[in-house]
């Protein structure tokens, strides 16, 4: 008579086996994913900051190569000038010269005039250039060029800079960018745990509930093998 | 010893009601943390428009005084070539340079100002002060526009977040410890109940922390 009874008090007792444990790891695997949530949500707060500086130093670079643009291009406008009046007083005081040794007294005079007017021109040419006025530029002799070059490697030095800067802070933002992508595949992991956990739950047999707990402990397993990879990287 | 025993038989409802509520304040803080993180968005943002609003105008100030620069160095030769001729002892050029010094000189002069016409541009040796001319250039607008301001108020709402995902974790695992006291059965209940409700106030008490020193250190700093 009481034998029914027990066996049905022994079904109870196995449905209700390893609940606790699933319960136990349901919970552990919500505090893991709190936690793994806000990691992601330092990466994607950092991946966020890398990027806007890499933005802002992208603009500042562009507006700091168009300043070296417009100041290079002015001078050189300026330099080409100057260069352009010196030899045109060169040829037209030699021309003088020629019109002079063969008796045009007139014509020489008017070639002179006309040099001088040139040679107005690159007084100011060489006033007005940098390439001329600064000593870091100027030709150190009468027969020697401005340092076009190194004019050209000061001017941009800034731009230069921005750009390595900009450089920096884009592969920082790749860097936390991949770090938060990461993070959500763990994530994404620690659900498919959620599911394993709650099949187990809903299950009466115990060695199913055992078997679904197992591949949840698996999963979250791999998910913290993805978590503590990307931490130290 | 009567009202132990009247806990002891309404735990379950009591924990349960407890979950219930932390789940909740759960909710509204992990909703304030994105609040916040999605204002910390907003400032970058803005401080992104006004650099390329500033940048926007820090490129047309530098075209104009380059602009005004060529302008005003083709007056400058000019102006050499028409004292060149006035030395000439030629009459015919002397006449040029009159007519160059009468008509060509002033509109070339208009086109170069005020670089060639305002004494505060013009250097000792004849040529132009460009830096400031260009610091002349800036206006009130501008000035206004500060985005390290803007990024710096993100980097303070980043940090609250930062600090407030903190808070949303200890809540979650304050969530824990009531789920494993709902579970459990006696001593281990009776731990995991107090475990639980220490780590919730700790949490509420850290979300609030946070929230007030980062509203006053804005305001101080704003």
């Amino acid at each position: 008579m009481n034998e029914p009874i027990l066996t049905q008090h022994q079904q109870m007792e196995n449905s209700d086996r390893y609940k606790n444990l699933i319960v136990v790891l349901t919970v552990f695997t919500t505090v893991l994913a709190a936690v793994l949530a806000a990691l992601q949500a330092d990466a994607n707060i950092r991946e966020g900051v890398a990027s806007r500086d890499s933005q802002y130093l992208a603009i500042l670079a562009s507006g700091e190569l168009q300043r070296a643009g417009l100041e290079s291009n002015y001078e050189f406008s300026v330099l080409g000038d100057y260069l352009q009046n010196l030899q045109e007083g060169t040829v037209l005081e030699l021309t003088a010269l020629e019109q002079e040794t063969s008796g045009k007294e007139d014509a020489a005079q008017a070639s002179r005039e006309i040099a001088a007017l040139s040679q107005a021109r690159t007084g100011i040419g060489e006033k007005f250039s940098i390439l001329y006025t600064d000593p870091r530029y100027a030709p150190q002799n009468d027969d020697d060029l401005p340092k076009a070059e190194q004019y050209l490697t000061d001017i941009f030095e800034k731009a230069n800079e921005i750009v390595a800067q900009q450089n920096e802070a884009a592969d920082e933002y790749h860097n936390w960018d991949r770090k938060a992508d990461l993070y959500v595949t763990a994530l994404t992991i620690i659900a498919m745990a959620f599911f394993l956990f709650g099949m187990a739950q809903a299950l009466k047999d115990a060695r199913l509930r055992l078997t679904f707990a197992f591949f949840g402990i698996v999963v979250i397993g791999f998910s913290l093998l993805i978590t503590v990879t990307t931490l130290l990287s | 010893m009567k009202r132990s025993s009247w806990f002891t038989s309404r735990f379950e409802i009591i924990n349960a009601i407890l979950i219930a509520v932390v789940s909740l304040t759960t909710a509204f803080a992990v909703w304030r943390t994105n609040v916040v993180g999605s204002n910390a968005d907003d400032e970058n943002r803005q401080g992104l428009i006004d650099a390329v609003k500033k940048q926007a105008f820090g490129n047309e100030h530098h075209r104009k005084v380059y602009e005004e620069a060529g302008f005003a160095y083709q007056f400058a030769v000019k102006q050499a070539e028409a004292l060149a001729l006035e030395a000439s002892d030629d009459s015919a050029a002397q006449e040029r340079a009159a007519n160059i010094q009468q008509y060509l000189l002033p509109n070339m002069q208009l086109l170069a100002q005020p670089l060639a016409t305002d004494e505060k541009y013009q250097n000792a040796d004849g040529t132009y002060d460009l830096q400031k001319r260009l610091t002349d250039m800036q206006n009130a607008e501008e000035d206004q526009l500060d985005p390290s301001a803007s990024f710096a108020r993100a980097d303070s709402l980043f940090a609250e977040q930062r600090w407030l995902v903190v808070g949303s974790v200890l809540l979650a695992v304050s969530l824990f410890w009531l789920a494993l006291a709902e579970v459990s059965n006696g001593r281990l209940r009776t731990s995991g109940f107090t475990i639980g409700l220490a780590i919730y106030l700790l949490g509420i008490l850290w979300f609030v922390g946070v929230e007030l020193i980062f509203f006053y250190t804005r305001r101080g700093g704003s």
